[in-house]
């Protein structure tokens, strides 16, 4: 899906993905994705006066280094001095607001799921993603899966590798 | 032939003590010919995954997400035991003995057990679901290949519609053993992916490769009895009122989930190959985020029905898990 929202806001979508995309952003996390692609869009595009050479190389090293932080950040405005950290961010946030929408979806204590997922991106870097939906949901599922006793403890990677570091 | 074979072999990984070397010889001298039969083809891999001893390195891959861990499988006369280490990311190590699953998490001192088995796994297919499994899916050989160094041969169910994977799976020939498997959209993007980058099948595995780095737990470590409880297979008063073509209810029932006040309705429909579950619960007063959402593979759709929030989520299409929860009604 966000891979669709990217097209539609380069304007490579036509006619029936451009509704299929549209009807996406209408739903969950379609249109924050949306607002994201739009500003981090125009972050790059704009630039800051004699960006430097490298500077792809530079921001994708800053991300890397960075640490996934699990909240939503509440400025939605590119400010000039900001740009370069701002960059960062709006991807992060990215990953962020999804997260953060995630969380709230049917979890009984998203407060303290929230909480301890920040405790664990201190922890590590990574690729910490929050729960979409409570595992134990998935893992009532899997009982029932006939292909899951193919790949022995494989499907446990759709449940346990989103509990980050600390088995939320 | 397979038909005589099968319940032997499953027989035998319910008494593994005399029977374990005729499950293994079974295994080994399966015609070729037979792999054309696709319930017949999963049976034997899913049996090579259960009876074999394997250790290796395996690789899982969804959206951009990579990670790798060590796997290590062990099937004797005490039964089958099963250790996954992580080897990037924060630390931690999943065990599965005797229908149980330990999650330990050293950098948060956190053990997660739960209770884990497998039903309506082959080669319990009920006739229905077999059947299924043939009309919607084109099962077909594909091309042959390496991975972890060895030889195998690439099978697909390919979907007939568009509610549906695509299914790639590579297997050693000589087992059956899965090596790599992988699931495909309808633009035959890879939705999903597990592969073994290195693999031993058969050889003798010291037991101590399955145990915990931690014999007992330690004192100032978190112990949690987790898990999604038993099935209570009853009526729920719920039901589906037009399911996609060639899904049928494997199980029904409630379940008392962990954190929830009233028991949630568990409903499950499988088309041979893969299942979608329905989650049905009285909705607290607050309200919930709906919508879609997706896990790895899995694809989740939630609504609110009245005064009650609907959940349906497996490994298909979107399109699918939506259909179905716009179809959830009172029976």
């Amino acid at each position: 899906m966000r891979e669709e929202i990217s097209r539609l806001v380069d304007g490579e979508l036509e006619d029936e993905q451009f509704d299929t995309a549209c009807g996406e952003l209408k739903q969950g996390e379609g249109m924050a994705t949306w607002v994201c692609y739009h500003m981090i869009g125009e972050t790059l595009r704009e630039g800051s006066p004699g960006m430097a050479p490298g500077f792809s190389q530079k921001l994708l090293d800053r991300l890397a280094a960075e640490p996934t932080i699990v909240a939503p950040r509440p400025r939605l405005r590119v400010e000039r001095p900001m740009t370069y950290a701002w960059a960062a961010a709006a991807t992060i946030a990215a990953v962020a607001l999804t997260g953060w929408v995630a969380l709230s979806v049917v979890e009984p204590n998203g407060a303290m799921a929230l909480a301890k997922a920040r405790e664990a991106a201190q922890v590590r870097a990574a690729h910490l993603r929050p729960a979409a939906v409570p595992q134990d949901y998935i893992l009532a599922h899997q009982e029932y899966s006939p292909t899951t006793p193919l790949q022995g403890l494989g499907p446990t990677f759709r449940t346990i590798s989103v509990q980050g570091g600390d088995g939320r | 032939m397979i038909g005589s074979v099968v319940p032997v072999v499953r027989r035998a990984a319910r008494r593994p003590a005399a029977t374990l070397v005729f499950a293994v010889a079974s295994l080994v001298t399966v015609p070729a010919a037979l792999a054309q039969d696709a319930a017949a083809w999963i049976n034997r891999a899913a049996t090579a995954a259960r009876q074999l001893n394997y250790s290796g390195t395996i690789v899982y891959q969804h959206g951009g997400h990579v990670e790798t861990s060590r796997l290590v499988h062990v099937f004797d006369m005490s039964g089958e035991f099963e250790k996954l280490t992580n080897l990037d990311g924060p630390a931690r190590e999943v065990i599965r003995s005797a229908g149980e699953v330990r999650c330990y998490y050293p950098d948060a001192k956190v053990v997660r057990i739960e209770p884990r088995t497998f039903r309506n796994a082959f080669p319990s297919l009920s006739p229905q679901q077999q059947k299924s499994l043939l009309e919607f899916y084109d099962f077909r050989k594909a091309e042959s290949g390496r991975i972890a160094g060895i030889e195998v041969q690439a099978y697909v169910f390919e979907p007939r519609d568009g509610l549906r994977y695509a299914h790639k799976f590579w297997a050693d020939p000589n087992t059956g053993l899965l090596l790599k498997a992988r699931m495909l959209n309808e633009l035959s993007d890879v939705v999903e992916q597990f592969a073994f980058t290195d693999i031993a099948i058969g050889a003798r595995i010291d037991r101590t490769l399955v145990r915990p780095s931690w014999s007992t737990v330690p004192s100032d470590w978190q112990v949690r009895q987790e898990g999604p409880g038993d099935l209570e297979t009853k009526e729920t008063g719920w039901t589906v009122s037009k399911l996609p073509a060639g899904f049928t209810k494997i199980v029904e029932g409630f379940r008392t989930l962990r954190g929830k006040r009233f028991p949630v309705a568990h409903l499950v429909y499988s088309d041979g190959l893969v299942a979608v579950s329905v989650f049905v619960e009285p909705m607290a007063s607050t309200p919930h985020q709906t919508g879609a959402v997706q896990q790895g593979g899995t694809h989740v759709y939630m609504r609110q029905l009245d005064d009650h929030l609907v959940t349906v989520l497996g490994e298909v299409p979107q399109v699918t898990v939506r259909q179905i929860a716009n179809a959830v009604m009172r029976r």
